[in-house]
């Protein structure tokens, strides 16, 4: 894939001088180097300390201000039979499952036609955005209002039509849609945006020659759109992944730091929050956030596979029936 | 796989083909099309109303029941409240410097990093890629009490380089104008730069910000944003009051016992409207066929 | 590298200048924002009453404790005066990070204090670290209209005479349940925070043994009272972090009342003015507690230990304390500052609140809160809304919160 410095012409210019050949070869490179350095300067001098630390303290005890000492594997071995730390994780993946498929899905819809050119799109694009300004407090009132479930919105709706109301928010099904729900509602927008950002990268040409072929929309949308924007959904799998494993805002904002009615809501990163800031056991919490950087690497790496797979090269005979039609 | 096969058979005569019957179906299907966003944006808009609603709103009125929908008559007092509890000018204009920054710094070295990691080959580039990706998982809000010390033995406690710094290059955006490069920046024109005599960093500029554009103004406003609601971090960070952010100011908005709910909805109505500002001005950057039009060119 | 190298440096607590301000003249105070009256800190950054120094009083909103022990635990930017809320236990195990009070001579205004206050202040050690501001002695809220409409005792002698024992004041919400389809409150916690909140007894001794144990122990009777109020269906389930779902139950009355503490009276009357004339205040069943409630402490690297001392006894005298309660209606910890205060308003109707709160800070009982209770408290909590809104049964619920909590005081290293 992406090897784009083709070596082969110039090799072929260039009569075989080793120590001539090297130096170019230092002098092509050195730039990329610089390029990527910024990031990972930062990293040594802002980042390492901090990762080192945490992953010190989770072989320790320690409060958070004062004496630390030394209890080897204790942390972890609480960890493996901490009955709450394994429902939190059983919580955490059944509110990722709930909310990223439909997120993305809608992510996907809403992009392609904000990229139609309909009319109102610059509307349209604020109006998607606007979840990922609104304040959180504001959301905790509004969310707590609309799924209460004596008094909320959603159940004065439904006893309206003749159904039964939902215990949304005592319940623990209730507790862990409502969840997802404020998740899609707060980054379908965001992904769209995303998406958006990448269709416009997408070549014109080749809708027009999907439209010369008598393609419709949704035959576009499937044998076009998504095959050319497989790196960047790519990445929003990714990053849904990763922002999913941490999920905390929504549960914290909505239900508090207790997670909820039998911690229903209680995720892993709310949970290691919950031990760290106000247990004040920096040990343990930094005990559980490695257990989740485990489990978001396998995770995450299930998902690269999945995803990309041999999508680059899709995208690439794309390209090239394309050109070789056009 | 088989991106377009399916469709390649039918001949181009068939789409050309006049037809009543093709034009009403695609009224139908805008009409469903607008009917399907508009539902969307309803969805959407709705929080944001009520926050408008609240922030209007005396505390009562907010806890009232039924809830109520209308906008209140207490924007004036509310906003009073947050002005005179709250050096706003101040912490406003120190939040811009920090928002500003950030993204322009971001924007900078992860498309650079981007670039080189999307288009170009060099020793290491596979370990230093997943390495990046790898830091994207790392735990961070443990590092609060190690960054302090970290910020306090290079004396930057109290300013607001410690909230630009250690950000100015993320993973993240790093990842992202990776991806969205590898889409759609043709190799064929980082080619004919470098056979054009073009080094990397010429490159970069002629070729691959101006295809970047769409993904870079996506970048820049979520870094501005992200920068702009960041909140513990300059809570912890930040010790001097006349050198607050927005949200470091507006969260001391919130008492022990008593919280006056109506100017706290006032002050995050305040904070959020500059963010929609500098959505719609970065957003223009959302252009479609730059990639098409660069490539014919 | 890097981060090995700076490892010794974070542990030893290495800093530069550890205080705020470096200005030698001022002290830098942290506080919430309404936890002091104005008038007195613009006072006081002047110049502190009886000092040559001045205050410079900064606020510091949510993640206060957060921002404290960062700073504590880096060693550096550390006010030189902070308040801390009645979450002070936190602290005790690294009380060397303050100072004693009572060696700087604070003992000399003790006698102006409620005592059960001046000794939530005292660590287990014996040291008085922290210092009194304001009180939340607690009583009963209810709705008068509703007792009234029901046909139940309704004005404050006979309903504080109806609810003496916890046994009568379930008994009262059965009858309001059955005549108005109403609750006695929002959830079950509140009965069990509010019966250890007024109770000598709690979760541990001084030595941080286990009282809870213990089969007649105030911790079991508290979860038993707290069960027989879910059984008798006078709790309308509704968490404490659902605010907005039990002002509406407040504000329409599903809900006809709360045990609260003073502060609590502010609260209401802001988030339900609606109701104004409808609540009153009984006497919790039993006797008064204490809910809430901040100190004052100076953290070991305070510049000038005499002057903030004086800032604190200054800002917290009797009179000071009445000027703070017309301010911001911060409850006085101190008796003698009613003397000088009177009660404007008809919230509650014909009734005082101040008279009825300062009446119930007199019997609110010595109690000792231990830093152990942090780790265990959420196990009940939790176990307690298992049984109240999943309908576990009590006696397992019971039996898993002390075995969770026997787990974590193991790995805390309470238990041994």
């Amino acid at each position: 894939m992406s090897t784009a410095i083709p070596t082969r012409p110039r090799d072929a210019l260039t009569p075989a001088d080793p120590t001539a050949k090297r130096k170019r070869k230092i002098r092509e490179v050195l730039p990329l180097y610089l390029a990527i350095s910024p990031f990972y300067l930062l990293f040594a001098v802002f980042g390492l300390f901090p990762i080192l630390f945490s992953i010190v303290l989770s072989f320790m005890d320690w409060d958070g201000m004062g004496e630390m000492s030394f209890v080897g594997l204790a942390q972890y071995k609480f960890l493996l039979t901490d009955g709450r730390f394994w429902n939190s994780v059983g919580n955490t993946f059944i509110i990722w499952f709930l909310s990223t498929i439909p997120m993305l899905f809608f992510a996907m819809v809403i992009a392609f036609l904000l990229h139609q050119n309909i009319r109102f799109t610059k509307f349209y694009r604020v109006a998607f955005f606007l979840p990922n300004v609104t304040s959180m407090v504001a959301m905790a009132i509004v969310f707590g209002s609309v799924f209460s479930d004596t008094f909320g919105l959603v159940n004065s709706a439904l006893t309206a039509v003749g159904l039964d109301a939902v215990p949304w928010l005592s319940s623990p099904w209730g507790i862990k849609i409502t969840i997802a729900v404020m998740v899609i509602w707060r980054f379908t927008g965001y992904n769209a945006i995303i998406y958006l950002a990448g269709l416009q990268s997408i070549s014109t040409d080749l809708y027009d020659a999907a439209k010369v072929d008598g393609a419709n929309l949704s035959q576009v949308f499937f044998r076009v759109t998504v095959p050319m924007m497989r790196p960047i959904i790519l990445f929003t799998v990714i990053t849904s992944t990763i922002g999913g494993l941490s999920l905390f805002t929504e549960p914290q904002v909505l239900l508090g730091d207790s997670g909820g009615a039998g911690e229903a809501g209680m995720t892993i990163v709310l949970y290691q929050y919950n031990q760290a800031f106000t247990q004040f056991d920096f040990g343990y919490g930094s005990a559980i956030a490695w257990a989740l950087f485990l489990i978001a690497a396998i995770f995450a790496i299930i998902n690269w596979r999945l995803v990309s797979g041999r999508g680059d090269d899709t995208v690439r005979r794309a390209v090239r029936t394309k050109e070789a039609r056009g | 796989m088989t991106a377009l096969k399916p469709a390649a058979p039918k001949s181009t005569a068939d789409a050309h083909r006049p037809n009543a019957h093709y034009v009403a179906r695609g009224r139908l299907v805008a009409v469903v099309t607008h009917l399907c966003v508009i539902t969307g944006v309803l969805l959407s808009i709705f929080p944001f109303y009520w926050l408008i609603v609240m922030s209007t709103s005396t505390t009562g009125e907010i806890f009232g029941y039924p809830p109520k929908l209308t906008v209140g008559s207490s924007f004036a007092e509310n906003v009073r409240s947050v002005v005179s509890s709250v050096d706003l000018l101040q912490a406003l204009v120190n939040t811009i410097i920090v928002s500003t920054a950030s993204a322009a710094l971001v924007m900078f070295f992860d498309s650079l990093a981007a670039f080189a990691f999307a288009k170009f080959d060099f020793p290491g580039k596979k370990p230093l890629f997943i390495l990046l990706i790898a830091t994207m998982l790392v735990p961070g809000s443990l590092s609060l009490v190690p960054s302090f010390i970290l910020m306090s033995e290079l004396g930057w406690v109290g300013t607001l380089q410690a909230l630009i710094v250690p950000g100015a290059a993320n993973a993240f955006g790093i990842f992202l104008l990776r991806q969205m490069a590898a889409g759609s920046i043709p190799d064929e024109l980082v080619e004919s730069a470098r056979i054009d005599g073009a080094g990397f960093f010429t490159t970069y500029w002629r070729v691959g910000v101006p295809l970047l554009r769409g993904g870079l103004a996506f970048l820049g406003i979520f870094t501005f944003i992200t920068a702009w609601n960041d909140y513990v971090w300059p809570l912890i960070v930040l010790v001097d009051p006349e050198r607050q952010t927005l949200q470091t100011a507006l969260q001391n908005l919130n008492s022990l016992y008593l919280t006056d709910y109506g100017m706290v909805m006032a002050g995050a109505l305040i904070s959020v409207v500059p963010l929609i500002g500098v959505f719609i001005i970065g957003s223009r950057h959302f252009i479609a066929n730059i990639a098409a039009g660069a490539i014919k060119g | 590298m890097l981060g090995a190298g700076l490892l010794p440096l974070a542990l030893a607590g290495c800093g530069s200048d550890p205080t705020i301000s470096e200005d030698p003249d001022e002290l830098v105070l942290w506080f919430w924002d309404r936890s002091a009256s104005r008038d007195l800190l613009e006072q006081a950054s002047q110049e502190i009453p009886g000092t040559d120094r001045h205050l410079r009083a900064d606020v510091i909103g949510t993640s206060f404790d957060t921002k404290l022990r960062t700073s504590l635990a880096g060693d550096a930017y550390i006010p030189d005066i902070t308040y801390i809320n009645s979450n002070n236990a936190l602290y005790f195990t690294n009380e060397d990070l303050f100072l004693d009070l009572s060696e700087l001579g604070a003992d000399s205004v003790k006698d102006d204090y409620y005592e059960w206050k001046w000794n939530l202040g005292t660590t287990p050690t014996g040291r008085f670290c922290f210092f009194p501001l304001d009180i939340g002695p607690t009583g009963y809220f209810y709705r008068q209209d509703i007792f009234e409409e029901a046909g139940l005792p309704s004005t404050p002698a006979e309903v504080s005479a109806a609810i003496t024992t916890w046994e009568d004041w379930i008994a009262l919400g059965t009858e309001l349940k059955g005549a108005a389809d109403a609750f006695l409150v929002n959830d079950a916690l509140n009965v069990f925070e509010e019966f250890l909140n007024a109770s000598p007894e709690r979760f541990f001794d001084t030595d941080d043994k286990a009282l809870y144990l213990r089969p007649d122990s105030a911790v079991r009777q508290a979860w038993d009272t707290s069960v027989a109020a879910v059984e008798a269906g006078v709790t309308a389930k509704i968490p404490r972090e659902r605010d907005t779902d039990r002002n509406a139950a407040w504000a329409s009355g599903r809900t006809a009342g709360n045990i609260g503490a003073a502060w609590w009276a502010q609260v209401l009357q802001q988030s339900a003015p609606d109701t104004a004339g409808a609540w009153r205040l009984a006497s919790q069943p039993v006797r008064p507690g204490n809910s809430g409630g901040s100190f004052a402490a100076l953290p070991h690297t305070c510049k000038d230990p005499e002057a903030a001392l004086a800032f604190i006894t200054w800002i917290n005298s009797p009179e000071n304390q009445a000027a703070a309660y017309q301010d911001e209606s911060l409850f006085p910890s101190t008796p003698a500052s009613f003397e000088d205060l009177t009660y404007s308003g008809d919230f509650y109707g014909d009734q005082d609140p101040l008279a009825f709160f300062s009446t119930a800070a007199e019997s609110v009982p010595s109690s000792f809160i231990s830093n152990a209770e942090t780790f265990i408290m959420g196990k009940f909590v939790l176990e307690l809304s298992n049984v109240e809104t999943s309908g576990k049964d009590s006696e397992a619920a019971w039996n898993d919160a002390i075995g969770q909590a026997e787990r974590v005081l193991l790995k805390r290293g309470v238990f041994s």
